[in-house]
């Protein structure tokens, strides 16, 4: 259990819709390893954004634990240095140019030096924007503004990357070098993944496949 | 640098935008407000002042006057001489005169002084247009620029003065004749009201047309710079019952006090009445940073999902109003400065434009626009500016910081 970088037992959600409660989450079980890649799959409606948000400790759940690298503290303070995220929608500052996204996540964290600069660079290299690091993202196409986000959710050495749909306003091929990239780079970096996505084929590239149905998370039989 | 600041700063002047279109609308509200402040406040307080140095000037920094009138004038001046901070004293009879010229009438305040001692107290010389104060003799006068002007009289002409001594006289069927006076200068000190009621005569002239003997109505005094003069005025009065009974010394402020309280309340009602275009330039900077929240509600969920707290999200707000609250403060410092630097061509050129150059002499009494902004004032303009502008992103801090993250990053 040490090296488990993300250990959730028995996450319980249910929303407050006018009258009737609605039971999104029921018991779910989930732990991620170190280093892992994992995958879930669900029709549109089924949790999985839901399940990402209380696993990144950006809502609390009714019932259940949640442990960060063995520790229940899942703060604010303590979500810069831990964890990254990747949206459907990109979500970069618009008012930010490539390079400067990337480091707004250390910038959050208080330090931004010579260090930090040339790290953010190097993952602008690596996701393959060298070139167009002073670029605002108006200026990017869709597929270019999510491999800044991805550098920008790798920037601080989380240990855990977050991503939902990554691909989703992407197309096809696009789509593809991106989740290639996040594949890759977490490889590379020893950062856990968490891929929420629809897509069959980029799911089964990862290490452990889960679905979830109706609330419920359960691994794809015959991996 | 915080990330607050930072993000604030790159909100404001966005990279890879030449001209950053909404903050300069919110900062030109901020700055028009500003502006329009330290011009009325710099106006009004140089009226303030002018009419401060014009009282200081023409009565001394204080008067020491008698119930009815003193004869022992040299054992009372030496009283006041000899009173610590008192730099010069000079006795004075005053009172009201008939004037002829032509046949033209005026009634003027004659001012009797000594010569001698005058340029002690008030610094007569500067304020004399024609003529010389040196020539002002039994015979004499000096009349003041828009009386003189109103008299058609000039330095070399004569003028017929009666006073109400001469007048009793003759209702008692004695022959006299008024007195003769030659005028031997123009003086001038800027105030209208003043230039046009007020003549000089020596001492003695005066005591003899209001038939006061030796006596004089009072003393001006002059301090030395930066004595107190409610302080001097009390020490005087603890002295003055024993050499002169029912004679009192007051500062001019004292004497003028109701005059000031107008000029200041003036003032103040100006200051609380433009303050409120900071306000309403506030409400300007407040929606527009509020439409900013809604704007980049889901980028505001995104600084959550990256760590931000909300505190730090709602600070990046604050800081935004007080970035356009100081920019706008120091552009419309800067505005208000060329303005009163331009007022007098300024003034001409509405003037001109509307042909009203004698009613802006007329009403204002002066010549030329004064302007004094008190570092007090100032610093309470820009203090209060900056204030209030900043307290214009309270709201939409609150609302930012109200936004979960979660919720900021469903609303797609
Ligand atoms: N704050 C909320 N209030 C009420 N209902 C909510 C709230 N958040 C989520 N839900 C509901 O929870 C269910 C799961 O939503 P969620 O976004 O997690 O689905 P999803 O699996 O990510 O779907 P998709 O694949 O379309 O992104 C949906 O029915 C949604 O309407
Ligand atoms: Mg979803």
């Amino acid at each position: 259990m040490s090296d488990a970088v993300l250990t959730a037992v028995g996450i319980t959600k249910s929303f407050l819709s006018g009258e009737r409660t609605l039971t999104v989450l029921r018991g779910v079980d989930l732990t991620v390893k170190s280093g892992e890649s994992v995958s879930i799959r669900g029709e549109s409606g089924s949790g999985k954004s839901t399940l990402l948000h209380l696993l990144a400790g950006l809502d609390s759940c009714d019932a259940g634990t949640l442990h960060w690298a063995g520790s229940p503290r899942t703060n604010a303070a303590r979500r810069s240095a831990f964890l990254g995220m990747v949206f459907q929608s990109f979500y970069l500052m618009p008012e930010l140019n490539g390079l400067d996204n990337v480091l707004m996540a250390a910038r959050m964290r208080g330090r931004v030096g010579r260090r930090e600069r040339d790290r953010a660079q190097d993952l602008l290299q690596r996701v393959g924007l060298a070139e167009r690091a002073d670029h605002i993202p108006a200026k990017l196409s869709g597929g270019e503004r999510q491999r800044v986000a991805v550098a920008r959710a790798l920037m601080n050495q989380p240990q855990l990357l977050l991503a939902d749909e990554p691909t989703g306003n992407l197309d096809e091929k696009t789509g593809d070098t991106v989740i290639e990239l996040l594949l890759a780079l977490s490889r590379e970096t020893g950062t856990a993944l968490v891929l929420v996505t629809h897509n069959l084929a980029h799911a089964v590239k990862t290490d452990r496949q889960f679905e979830m149905h109706e609330g419920v998370l359960s691994p794809v039989a015959g991996r | 640098m915080p990330w607050s600041l930072y993000l604030a700063l790159k909100q404001l002047f966005p990279a890879g935008k030449r001209f950053p279109f909404f903050t300069a609308i919110s900062m030109a509200g901020v700055m028009l407000g500003v502006a329009l402040l330290i011009v009325s406040i710099s106006v009004m307080g140089g009226f303030g002042r002018e009419i401060r140095r014009m009282i200081v000037e023409t009565q001394g920094d204080l008067q020491v006057r008698a119930g009815t009138y003193l004869v022992n004038v040299e054992a009372v001046a030496e009283v006041i001489a000899g009173t610590p901070g008192v730099t010069g004293v000079s006795p004075f009879a005053e009172g009201v005169v008939m004037l002829q010229h032509n046949n033209l009438p005026a009634f003027p305040a004659l001012q009797g002084i000594d010569v001698e001692r005058i340029n002690d107290v008030i610094p007569l010389n500067r304020y004399i247009r024609a003529g010389t104060l040196a020539n002002l003799d039994d015979d004499s006068i000096i009349l003041s620029s828009r009386l003189a002007y109103a008299l058609g009289a000039r330095v070399g002409s004569y003028v017929e003065v009666y006073s109400p001594l001469l007048l009793e006289k003759i209702k008692a069927d004695e022959i006299m004749l008024p007195r003769e006076l030659e005028v031997v200068g123009v003086m001038e000190i800027g105030h209208q009201s003043l230039d046009s009621s007020v003549v000089l005569v020596t001492l003695r002239r005066m005591q003899e047309l209001y038939g006061l003997g030796e006596g004089v109505h009072g003393f001006s005094v002059k301090l030395a710079a930066g004595a107190d003069p409610d302080a001097v005025a009390r020490a005087l009065n603890q002295r003055l019952p024993a050499v002169a009974p029912r004679t009192y010394a007051r500062s001019w402020m004292d004497s003028n006090e109701d005059f000031l309280f107008v000029v200041q309340l003036e003032k103040n009602m100006i200051f609380f009445l433009l303050i409120f275009i900071i306000v309403v330039a506030a409400f300007s900077v407040t929606s527009s940073l509020l439409i900013a929240v809604v704007r980049k509600t889901r980028e505001i969920g995104l600084l959550g999902a990256m760590g931000g707290r909300t505190r730090d999200i709602a600070l990046c707000f604050c800081w935004q109003a007080l970035i356009i609250g100081v920019t706008g403060t120091a552009a419309g410092v800067g505005l208000g400065q060329l303005v009163l630097h331009n007022r007098n061509h300024i003034i001409a050129t509405f003037t001109k434009l509307t042909g009203s150059e004698e009613a802006l002499v007329r009403f204002y009494e002066f010549s030329n626009l004064p302007a004094h902004l008190s570092s007090q004032d100032f610093w309470l303009i820009v203090g209060l500016a900056i204030t209030i502008s900043t307290l214009a992103g309270l709201l939409p801090a609150w609302r930012a910081a109200r936004l979960e993250p979660v919720e900021a990053l469903r609303s797609e």
